[in-house]
């Protein structure tokens, strides 16, 4: 431990000697606080006070003028090194073994998925949903528009629900297109963030479990962002088109290829500001 | 690295007379005995608040009750505020701060000795200053009355004519040499933080402690110098005839209110950031894991930083400010709950799939966790502009801000006690003890402030002096002041193990914790020096890498 | 770790930090300027807002050589520094005394000015909001321009018993830095008052 530390110590000729320079006790500061304490209190009690607590904060500020300036005070303490070496009760260390050995320190995941994989993902998932939900229009007899107009519907509160549900209205069609094609946008893009940390079964849960989660999550709040679309909806067949997104979602998203995982790369390379000579891209080993 | 100093008082104490001692401590300069003073004193008034706070639960166990008088009960809770807030927390946060910043970056004391030793004592007066209105408010002749104004003291209460006598000017002089006091100690730490790291440490590579406490001596800079300003200006309307809040000449009350919140909001942020610093060092050790993204809670706790500076009227939504300052203040209010989420989850980081040691510390900072995020989620519900509207100035506000200061702030603050008393005292202190005081704390806290909650949503307003019974809030201030007991009695327990460990525990290893950071290589206690050699450091985990020489951490920061 | 490592490194680091004088006067100042800031505000909040006279463009001049006066005095300060660390003393005290000259013909100009309002236009603290902001505004400046100068006294006697030397340019560099701030404040306090609030 001995050559540790002198390693990890700079070794400078001031600090090795068997004195060390403090700087000297003093009492002008507690002085000053007190004679300023009283100025202050002589507002509440009597001028003499404040009187007082000014000839003490004079004397206190001389005082300490005179401690520091020209040159500050010091004691000197006389340190016997008896150095004592730093030690542990658990010297070893774990290490992450179940991949393999040489992958002691790694930033997990080690692989992600590119963004382009989450937004493939995300449109195949709308395409897939959206043809799932047209169907049920059809098969139901409300008409093929029924559940674009439904989705719209929160958009025109002024519009009477029911009238027109299965005709083609192009502004529904405009505004159920936006919603549907930004909310499996971003869907997909937490696909591709969370799939890489969801290693076993990938399609199981990001197919069919996430869906049915999240349908229940909309279920509890449906009636209070859109209650035409709570009034309207078969949650069947929610559900079954939701899980159609998911696992056209899912598995697009992982048959796309992976690339290593770039969190501990400097922010200058990740940015594409600076290339990098030389990169390991088995284990992110140092960039430097 | 850790020496014995024959030199070194503290060792022939036993043999000094009291004078001697005394004196010592009057004139020392050194960081470590003025974190100690600190944190002493600001458990003398821990007590003083403590029993404050009793006797304002005891009077409200009942409707109709009347146990003192309202005049009393005024003064109670004004002087229960201010002295937690001004006399507790922040000189105990201070003291921390003090002892511990200059043993965790290598230094052998702060910036300037001698200023740190006066910015404790203004502050130490400034204390006594406010508890002497107690006996003598009216001058040297008079009987006494203690402040009775709020501790946010709102105009025209503070006016000459609704204040009669000097109780409004203690506080407001009490409050301004403290003050001083603050911004002197914020100066120094900012000047430790900056200009005394030891060799090899870098910003990055400072410890998290040092970075929140850093952070938070800024927000002291801008925040309290707003608070001077403003008893400034009251001293002036006061003394001299001013009319800086005085409606009658065309002043305003609002502006008061804008300037005391200035100071307000961001002090919340100034006394939980050093509690984030406890996490922060105390969660990885006990998880027996690094902390969990480094980087990125340094820039939440920046963010944090700027964003607390402009969230302050969103005490203010009931005053009617307008629609547009109102969604102002609501969104960036919103906004500084994503730090402090991201904060959140890096401690759970930190504790998944770590091999958790559930001591004392760690036990309070567990709870701390889960009491945060409560109080954080109320803390959203009232940043809701109409929410407010609707609670605002009620009990659930005060149950809102307990949870975060007694759940949040004194929860890390014990875990901070047990975590260093060993390196301050070098005895360690009694487990068994350490954990009767969390269960005893848990429990009241849970009992008082969760069911706080309760009567404020049912209408009861704060700073009631009493009741009428049958609105439904009567069993609930009876369970809120049982709780009151437990917590009062798990003080008493800390305080006990605190006396008991110091003269009766056992010695203290210099790392007891097996822990990563400077401070635990130096000797329990430190002598005066700190550090025999000026130590260098590679890595976050200095310690880490001199135990672990073939796996450090320096090959992978 | 199978890949190449940076080699330790060992004591010769080169490790500078900042000066502790200079980041302390940094934060002090901007502990000042939050409180100048406040009352900036609250002067620009009450302006217009009194209800009785006298009115801020009946009995205001702008104390413009006055403030020429003040200002310079951050160039003789200037120069005053440069000659210490030249380790040229005398000079040094020259320009020190010059700055000190300043900034007290500063405060005599407050003075005459407050005299004049006070006696002849009648003007007080409590006579309205104008009042108030404007002798606590101005008075806070002033009690900043009497600190710097009890500060550049305490030099001014410590260079004539000859106990500045050169070596001490880094912590007269830091007094300096306070003046220079209570110059630019001055800017601010008369755009705020003579120029915006008139």
């Amino acid at each position: 431990m001995e050559t540790n530390m002198s390693i990890d110590t700079l070794a400078r000729p001031d600090t090795r000697t068997e004195t060390i320079e403090m700087p000297a006790p003093t009492a002008w500061p507690i002085i000053l606080a007190f004679g300023l304490t009283l100025v202050f209190a002589g507002m509440v009690t009597s001028l003499s006070v404040s009187l007082l607590g000014a000839i003490l904060a004079v004397t206190g500020c001389i005082g300490w003028f005179r401690e520091v300036l020209p040159h500050e005070k010091h004691e000197t303490i006389s340190a016997i090194e008896t150095i004592r070496p730093v030690s542990t009760r658990r010297p070893r260390v774990a290490a992450v073994k179940w991949m393999t050995e040489e992958l002691h320190r790694a930033r997990l995941p080690l692989e992600v998925y590119p963004v382009r994989a989450g937004v493939k993902g995300g449109m195949a998932g709308s395409v897939a949903m959206a043809l799932l939900a047209v169907t049920y229009g059809i098969i139901s007899g409300r008409g093929m528009w029924y559940a674009i107009n439904v989705l719209a519907a929160g958009f025109f509160p002024g519009r009477h629900p029911l009238s027109q549900i299965g005709e083609f209205q192009w502004d529904s069609l405009l505004i159920a297109s936006v919603v549907h094609l930004l909310v499996s946008l971003s869907v997909g893009l937490l696909y591709g963030a969370m799939l890489p940390m969801l290693p076993r079964r990938p399609v199981l849960l990001g197919g069919l479990i996430a869906p049915i989660l999240w349908s229940g999550l909309v279920h509890s709040f449906i009636g209070l962002i859109d209650p035409i679309l709570n009034q309207q909806i078969d949650w069947l067949w929610f559900v079954f088109s939701q899980v159609g997104f998911g696992i056209v979602a899912g598995i697009v998203v992982s048959r796309q290829q992976r690339i290593p995982t770039p969190q501990h790369l400097p922010l200058a390379v990740r940015a594409g500001f600076e290339v990098l000579a030389r990169f390991d891209q088995k284990n992110g080993g140092e960039p430097r | 690295m850790s020496t014995e100093s024959i030199a070194w008082p503290s060792t022939a104490a036993g043999s000094r007379s009291f004078v001697e001692t005394l004196h010592e401590w009057v004139t020392t300069v050194d960081h470590k005995r003025l974190g100690i003073l600190y944190i002493i004193y600001a458990l003398v008034f821990l007590v003083i608040g403590g029993i404050e706070a009793t006797v304002i639960r005891i009077q409200l166990i009942r409707p109709h009750n009347d146990f003192v008088s309202p005049q009393v009960f005024n003064r109670l809770f004004t002087m229960h505020g201010t002295t937690m807030i001004f006399f507790v927390v922040m000189p105990v946060l201070f003291g921390f701060a003090n002892y511990l910043i200059p043993l965790m970056i290598g230094a052998r004391d702060m910036a300037f000795p001698r200023l740190n030793a006066f910015s404790f004592w203004m502050t130490a007066f400034g204390g006594l200053f406010l508890y002497f209105s107690v006996v003598g408010a009216n001058g040297l002749y008079g009987a006494g009355n203690a402040p009775d104004v709020g501790w946010f003291a709102y105009a025209p209460l503070t006016s000459q004519t609704f204040s009669l006598g000097h109780s409004t000017d203690f506080w407001t002089l009490a409050l301004l040499v403290s003050g001083f006091g603050s911004i002197g100690t914020a100066i120094n730490i900012v000047a430790t933080v900056l200009c005394m790291r030891c060799p090899g440490m870098t910003l990055a590579k400072m410890p998290l402690f040092a970075w929140l406490n850093l952070v938070m001596a800024g927000l002291v800079i801008l925040a309290v110098s707003p608070l001077t300003a403003a008893q400034i200006m009251l001293l002036v309307d006061r003394y001299l005839g001013g009319h800086f809040f005085d409606t009658q000449a065309g002043g305003s009350a609002v502006i008061w209110m804008h300037f005391f919140w200035i100071f307000g909001h961001p002090e919340v942020y100034v006394l939980v950031l050093p509690a984030f610093a406890f996490a922060s060092e105390i969660i990885p050790v006990f998880s027996r894991k690094p902390i969990f993204g480094y980087p990125v809670m340094v820039g939440a706790t920046v963010a944090i930083g700027f964003i607390s500076m402009s969230v302050w009227a969103h005490h203010m939504f009931t005053v009617g400010m307008g629609a547009a300052a109102n969604t102002f203040f609501v969104i960036s209010t919103m906004a500084i709950a994503v730090p402090t989420g991201i904060k959140i989850f890096n401690w759970l980081a930190t504790m998944w799939g770590g091999k958790i040691e559930f001591k004392t510390p760690m036990l309070f900072c567990i709870a701390f966790l889960f009491q945060f995020l409560i109080a954080g989620l109320t803390g959203v519900m009232l940043g809701a502009a109409p929410f407010d509207w609707q609670l605002g100035n009620s009990y659930f506000v005060v149950a809102h801000f307990h949870y975060v200061i007694v759940g949040g702030i004194m929860f890390t603050l014990f875990g901070a006690f047990y975590y260093w008393f060993p390196k301050m005292s070098g005895k360690m202190y009694s487990e068994t003890l350490g954990k009767l005081h969390f269960w005893l704390f848990v429990i009241g806290f849970h009992l008082t402030f969760d069911f706080m909650h309760i009567p404020g949503i049912l209408g009861m307003p704060r700073r009631i002096y009493t009741y009428e019974p049958g609105r439904g809030w009567d069993t609930w201030n009876l369970i809120v002041t049982i709780g009151v007991f437990f917590q009062a009695a798990g003080i008493l327990v800390f305080l006990g193990n605190l006396i008991w460990s110091y003269f009766r525990g056992e010695l203290a290893d210099n790392d007891p914790w097996d822990a990563w950071t400077l401070e635990w290589s130096a000797h329990s206690p430190p002598p005066a020096y700190n550090f025999a050699l000026i130590p260098t450091v590679k890595s976050r985990r200095p310690l880490w890498d001199l135990k672990h020489p073939d796996d450090p951490d320096w090959k992978y920061e | 770790m199978s890949t190449t490592t940076i080699p330790p490194v060992t004591a010769e680091l080169e490790w500078n930090l900042p000066s502790r004088g200079q980041v302390a006067m940094y934060s002090l100042i901007t502990a000042e300027a939050a409180i100048f800031t406040i009352f900036v505000v609250a002067y620009l909040f009450y302006m217009g807002k009194s209800l009785s006279g006298p009115m801020p463009s009946e009995v205001l001049t702008p104390p413009i050589l006055y403030a020429v006066c003040l200002l310079s005095s951050s160039l003789t300060i200037h120069f005053a520094g440069k000659n210490l660390r030249d380790g040229n003393v005398r000079r040094f005290g020259a320009w020190w005394l010059l700055t000190i000259a300043l900034g007290a013909i500063f405060l005599y100009g407050t003075a005459s000015e407050w005299h004049r309002l006070i006696y002849k236009d009648g003007l007080t603290i409590t006579t309205n909001l104008f009042g108030t902001t404007y002798y606590s505004l101005v008075g806070l400046h002033g009690f900043h321009v009497v600190m710097g100068l009890l500060g550049l006294t305490t030099v001014m006697v410590f260079t004539i018993f000859g106990m500045v030397q050169r070596e001490h340019a880094e912590r007269i560099d830091v007094l300096s830095l306070y003046w220079h701030f209570v110059d630019a404040v001055w800017v601010v306090v008369f755009t705020v008052v003579y120029v915006i609030g008139r």
